[in-house]
């Protein structure tokens, strides 16, 4: 090593460290009125987590043009409506990418809010940059509770929907249906999500009277689902409840149809379109949960069903895409009420706020957690309809679902 | 044969300039170890936490090369270690343990994880244990999803909400130093040569003294060890695990792939690339649109396909003067010892006493049999002190098989043998090297990828009277020269040609400073004037430094010129043991070698025909 | 529990067994003869899958067809693969092959997943066959699981009858014991090892159809499945077909097994556990490279 390439290297570590510390990009600065307002959001497009959803960049894209053709944000201290840009990064499925990419976004490209990213493994390591930066941060679909009690104070989340509502209006059905069913059987997906349902709801089927015959977890990895099915059809319950992820339990729902499990419900948490695609006739007659189905009017509509007809994204299909487009919703709500695009004004203004959705209002609590619930759905004759709550349900609820029972 | 190719070692750089660009070497070592260091105060956090993922990248590359690159054996579950010390850390340090104590906790529990799978591990070799170790990961992410008390399950484990990304990073900067050191000293010490030698054969390096198993699990412990520490320190920056993250298949061969795209197995090979591909992945992720995996893929495939040592080994590369400085082994490091003060005409070996009456070694009633098939059938014999003897017979007759017995390459399967009145039934191959028994091998099985010295230097070194690699290095030169290979020292020994190699063969068994030395065939392919200078040799090790010999060999004109006695084996049996001249007269043995008619025509020595090399 | 349910798990896991055998299958013949570690092979199945559910979904193919289609395909590109990429690797010394073809298969495997999820979505996708189900009493077996079963049956058949019975299947026997002693023997080492390599991914092709009737994929499966198609060539023996298929079988069993005496989310675990028993309990019949 000669002393001159000593200095040929040294000299290039400073450049290359001089070129990283400068890159910025333009963005809206603190009361501008003239610059557009930059979310920045990373996407799970490739990697394990990105088998949930498609098309979600595309999606974000028309979304920025919808909500631009009438001008933007209303930004009231302007007098005006700001343009919407977003930076969309491809977080590869992994936490300690994610991570990078929003420090990225935080310091480097300047965003002036964050809205994002999905799923568990994200929502834990990401929000703390949020906070370290103190840029509000909406989270789509992140709804493990535990990732809402540390206390952060610069998050969100809009998962629809969460927890402790989930299966809120089914239970109610089934109190209110005959023959009442007496028993339950849970079969839980092992994901906290899915745990999280079964722990809440099946508290409250005991509380309501209903005997919880037992409950058996399964790993996503699982495709033999014999000894499991051969335990839910010893149990004899009147309702078998399916706490899982749709493509986690498509050999499930195929194999307790041909072991011909009976019963008089066979409740689904994510009954999809992706599911349905999947398991073709075996989902007649089950009953779900969906956060929003097609034809419901709510705040919004219009311009979500606009925006998923152009991408080709369908809600029935994808469940995660209304809380994915509800977190923007929020986002632009929170500068709305604040009135002005400053981080600080915003955060204030989010703060146990109630903002309007497609599926109605949401409410966050202190923690950021909101408090969506789901309608309860029913397949029939291959179509979803909506069966609970009776004001809003386009059908009867077909009780006890007939093609679970014994043939005639 | 000889020539050079891209293996042969070039000549070290001339002492003048060594020490000059050894210290600007260091110099420039420090000042971006202090440029790094200073990143987390004067840099954006994106380009903090960016450096921050390749330190980590690298602990665990590094780490994972100490036994692949070094020892030969692919861990394809490396990433195991990773995650067990990520969940140790996390669950030490939610369970209120100072931090310091968590850490330590992590590779502690994480040290022990490693050295209990070595046991079931290590009895696999090549792509099996590749096999066994890829197998790894799932079921760790199976038992983190369902150890749902320890773990936490599919939950994960939440941290509490530090911003720790400034001491995470200083750690994990201090951490890939010691990593770097690490590497350094375990390729100046004799632990790094048993680790070159277990890659390169490891049953040879058995018998010439290295103690495979502890060595083997010593290195796996120590690379769990620092797994587990970058383990740790990103679970500490994330505050959030969960059993996706940590033991995830679509991550678990980034760092293979870092370290084999660069070069496995050289000093700067790991580091170089972490640093390239983790760049490149991350210019990918910010600057492309789509295909950004596929691309990435595609440059793996490239090198793979094209640079398969890894770029660092390709041909243009030392065309290039700041690569070339990068792409250098580590024996290259090391360059030429100091020459030796004493004459080169004596071997370093200390002259045993003789006592002609005292038998050496005593083969009672051993038998090998695999299956149904009987390699040495009961054979009984006593070699006394200071003999010469020659072992021979038709092919298959089983004297490389009675060589294997006595260095235990294999266990016999009954009968006993004492070398200098010691059962050797209790003893492992090293032991026995140690002892005093040295061999060489019918086809020759140098420690390829090593110098000629570093192969006469490992027996030095692990031998019953051990010495430094460097002392060992410069008293091999002896050995070289003795063996005649003195033009080829720093020769890469898969270079050598067949002949270079037996001399080889040789001077590594003299080297393992036996009281025995087993050779076998070694004077096969050489000329007449080569034959005899071996026998001169032969002659030499005996008589001067008291070796006894048993020497396997076809070439009874050279047998006879040396040995004190001739044993004849025939399938496995002994038929003859006697002087020279009364074997040849042998019926049996006549019946042997040329068949019944030869026997019954053959009233006196037939030294025509067996004497003038005809194997 | 009854007898009838532990048939029906019995039944279960031989079927699920037998699929993961097919998948394992191609990987022995490749590894015996090839001596190539295929890290991409599972991805193969993953992206044969998500072709043939396309075919079926976009163009209403019929699985017998898709199949017929999809394995000559798969045989032609494997074969160009071969000799393209991984042959030239075989000229190099042994480290370098290896590492080679490490470098190679993982950075194939990027890219299939990559260009696959791009061009296809990365979304879950099965072949929704609806077919009737077979009741003997208690037991049930659907009709779609007799077709596989028929399918890997059919496999093992015609496949043990080429290597046994052909000229084809000698020579790569051959090469698998002794490739230079084929190769004096006449035997065209580089075409039996590309033809081996393509005939391997070619059974993979045939497995995916099977499997996808029964299971869904995706594009970032592959490399979970390759972990388990290598479990069972380990446990089964390398190059041995009826081992690679009794390995499996017994693999599915156990799943089953622990799903029904223990608990469903241990199943996956237990292959790898009975892999590393029976490496430390018979090291000797794993034959060792040493």
């Amino acid at each position: 090593m000669t002393k001159s390439s000593f200095q040929r290297i040294a000299g290039a570590a400073l450049a290359a460290l001089g070129v990283a510390l400068m890159a910025t990009p333009a963005s809206a600065k603190i009361g501008s009125c003239i610059d557009p307002i930059v979310f920045g959001t990373t996407l799970s497009e490739t990697g394990p987590f990105s088998t949930l959803a498609g098309r979600w960049r595309k999606m974000t894209e028309v979304f920025v043009e919808e909500v631009n053709k009438t001008g933007g944000v209303m930004v009231k201290s302007c007098g005006k409506k700001l343009p919407l840009k977003f930076v969309i990064y491809d977080d590869q499925s992994v936490p300690a990418t994610a991570v990078a990419l929003y420090e990225k976004m935080a310091t480097v490209d300047n965003v002036d809010f964050f809205v994002g990213p999905d799923w568990s493994s994200l929502g834990g390591p990401v929000p703390p940059v949020a906070d370290k930066h103190k840029i509000p941060m909406v989270m789509a679909n992140v709804a493990t509770p535990s990732v809402y009690d540390r206390g952060l104070r610069y998050i969100w989340g809009t998962p629809f929907p969460v927890v402790p509502r989930w299966s809120e209006r089914y239970f109610d059905m089934i109190s209110k249906v005959i023959p009442k069913p007496q028993s339950i059987y849970f079969v839980t997906h092992d994901n906290p999500v899915m745990k999280g349902i079964t722990a809440t709801w099946s508290k409250k089927a005991e509380a309501q009277g209903l005997k919880v015959l037992g409950n058996e977890t399964f790993s996503s990895e699982l495709k033999d689902f014999t000894s499991l099915i051969a335990k839910v059809r010893a149990a004899k319950a009147d309702i078998v409840y399916i706490s899982s992820y749709d493509n986690a339990s498509v050999p499930l729902v195929q194999q307790m149809r041909q072991l011909k499990v009976r019963a008089m419900d066979v409740h689904h948490t994510m009954l999809t379109g992706s599911l349905a695609r999947q398991v073709g006739a075996d989902i007649e007659g089950m009953t779900g949960e969906l956060s929003w189905y097609p034809g419901i009017k709510g705040a919004y509509s219009d311009l979500v069903e606009t925006v998923m007809k152009r991408s080709d994204v369908t809600m029935f299909d994808y469940i995660w895409t209304l809380g994915r487009l509800t977190s923007y919703l929020t986002m632009i709500q929170g500068i709305e009420k604040a009135g002005v695009v400053d981080r600080e004004k915003v955060k204030e203004a989010l703060f146990k706020a109630t903002v309007k959705s497609p599926a109605g209002d949401v409410t966050f609590d202190e923690r950021g957690f909101a408090d969506t619930g789901a309608f309860t759905v029913q397949m029939q004759n291959g179509k979803v309809v909506v069966v609970w709550p009776p004001e809003v349900a386009t059908g009867k609820v077909v009780w006890p679902s007939p093609t679970w029972q014994q043939p005639q | 044969m000889s020539g050079a190719n891209e293996y042969t070692v070039r000549a070290p750089s001339v002492p003048r300039m060594w020490s000059g660009s050894k210290m600007a070497g260091r110099l420039l070592g420090t000042a971006v170890i202090v440029a790094l260091a200073a990143m987390p105060f004067v840099g954006n956090a994106y380009t903090t936490t960016f450096i921050f993922s390749v330190l980590i990248a690298y602990i665990l590359a590094q780490s994972w090369d100490w036994v692949a690159g070094e020892m030969g054996y692919v861990n394809l579950g490396h990433y195991c270690f990773y995650g067990i010390g990520a969940y140790g850390f996390a669950i030490a340090l939610t369970g209120h343990w100072p931090f310091v104590v968590a850490l330590g906790f992590a590779v502690v529990v994480t040290g022990l994880v490693a050295l209990f799978v070595s046991v079931p591990l290590f009895r696999l070799h090549g792509d099996y244990f590749a096999f066994g170790t890829l197998a790894l990961l799932p079921l760790m992410e199976v038992l983190a999803y369902n150890l749902t008390p320890i773990t936490n399950g599919a939950d994960g484990v939440v941290l509490p909400v530090a911003q720790v990304l400034k001491p995470a990073y200083l750690l994990a900067l201090a951490a890939c130093v010691i990593t770097f050191l690490a590497t350094l000293r375990i390729n100046r010490v004799r632990f790094g040569y048993a680790l070159k030698s277990i890659r390169n054969d490891e049953q040879v390096a058995e018998t010439v003294g290295v103690r495979i198993g502890p060595v083997k699990r010593k290195v796996l412990v120590l690379s769990a060890v620092f797994g587990a520490l970058a383990g740790a320190l990103q679970a500490w920056q994330m505050s959030y695990i969960d059993p996706a993250t940590v033991f995830g298949l679509n991550v678990a061969l980034v760092p293979v792939a870092m370290v084999l795209f660069a070069g496995s197995g050289l000093r700067w090979g790991p580091l170089v690339g972490v640093v390239v591909l983790a760049s490149m992945q991350q210019w990918l992720l910010v600057s492309v649109q789509g295909y950004q995996a596929a691309l990435y893929g595609l440059t793996i495939l490239l090198i793979g396909r094209f640079m398969p040592g890894g770029f660092l080994r390709a041909k243009w590369v030392r065309r290039v003067p700041l690569l070339s400085s990068l792409a250098r082994e580590h024996h290259e490091y090391n360059g030429e010892s100091a020459p030796l003060t004493r004459s080169t005409a004596d071997l370093p070996l200390k002259r045993l006493p003789v006592d002609r009456q005292k038998p050496l070694i005593e083969l009672q009633d051993v038998r090998m049999q695999f299956g149904g098939n009987v390699a040495v059938n009961d054979i009984s014999l006593k070699i006394m002190q200071g003999e010469i003897i020659g072992l021979v017979g038709p092919n298959g007759s089983g004297k490389t098989t009675l060589f294997n017995c006595i260095s235990r390459v294999y266990t016999p399967t009954a009968g006993r043998v004492m070398f200098a009145g010691q059962d050797l039934s209790q003893l492992g191959r090293d032991q026995i090297a140690r002892l005093g028994v040295g061999r060489t091998y019918q086809i020759p099985r140098p420690f390829g990828d090593l110098t000629v010295q570093e192969n006469i230097a490992i027996p030095l070194m692990f031998g019953d009277d051990p010495l430094s690699p460097r002392d060992a290095l410069r008293e091999a030169r002896a050995f070289v020269e003795y063996a005649e290979l003195s033009p080829r020292l720093l020769a890469r020994a898969d270079a050598l040609s067949v002949q270079e190699k037996k001399a080889l063969e040789f001077a590594r068994a003299l080297a393992c400073k036996p009281r025995l030395l087993l050779v076998d065939e070694v004077a096969s392919g050489l000329t007449p004037a080569e034959v005899k200078r071996f026998v001169e040799h032969i002659r030499h090790v005996r008589d001067r430094y008291g070796i006894t010999v048993i020497w396997v060999e076809h070439i009874f004109s050279a047998l006879q010129q040396v040995v004190d006695r001739v044993i004849v084996l025939e399938q496995g049996s002994l038929i003859a043991d006697g002087a020279l001249s009364d074997v040849v007269k042998d019926e049996r043995v006549l019946r042997t070698y040329l068949g019944t008619a030869a026997a019954a025509h053959a009233p006196q020595p037939a030294i025509g025909p067996l004497a003038s090399g005809a194997a | 529990m009854s007898f009838d349910v532990l048939l029906q798990v019995l039944i279960g896991g031989v079927l699920l067994g037998g699929l993961y055998a097919l998948v394992a299958f191609g990987l022995s013949l490749i590894y015996g003869v090839v001596r190539i570690l295929n890290f991409a092979h599972g991805t193969l199945l993953a992206v044969s899958g998500v072709l043939a559910s396309l075919a079926f979904s976009a163009w209403g193919m019929q699985p017998l067809l898709i199949a017929a289609l999809l394995a000559p395909l798969m045989f032609v590109c494997a074969y160009g693969y071969y000799h393209l990429l991984l042959r030239p690797l075989t000229k190099r010394n042994h480290f370098e092959s290896t590492v080679g073809t490490v470098l190679v298969t993982v950075g194939t495997l990027m890219m299939l997943s990559d260009i696959t999820a791009k061009a296809a979505g990365a979304t879950q996708r099965n072949i929704p066959l609806r077919l009737p189900a077979i009741e003997f009493g208690e037991i049930v077996i659907s009709t779609t699981q007799l077709l596989i079963l028929a399918g890997i049956v059919l496999l093992t058949v015609v496949m043990h009858l080429l290597l046994k019975r052909t000229w084809f299947g000698r020579a790569v026997r051959a090469v698998t014991q002794d490739a230079t002693g084929a190769q004096i023997c006449g035997v065209q080492s580089t075409r039996i090892k590309a033809l081996t390599f393509a005939f391997g991914s070619a059974t993979v092709a045939i497995a995916a159809v099977l499997y996808v009737l029964s299971f869904p994929v995706d594009p970032y499966m592959g490399f979970g499945l390759t972990v388990k198609a290598f479990t069972i060539i380990v446990v089964g023996g390398i190059g041995n077909l009826p081992g690679a298929l009794a390995a499996g079988v017994f693999l599915g069993v156990a799943e089953g097994l622990t799903g029904l005496y223990w608990k469903p989310e241990w199943a996956p675990a237990i292959s790898v556990v009975a892999m590393l028993l029976i490496l430390v309990v018979f090291p000797k019949r794993v034959g060792a490279r040493i």
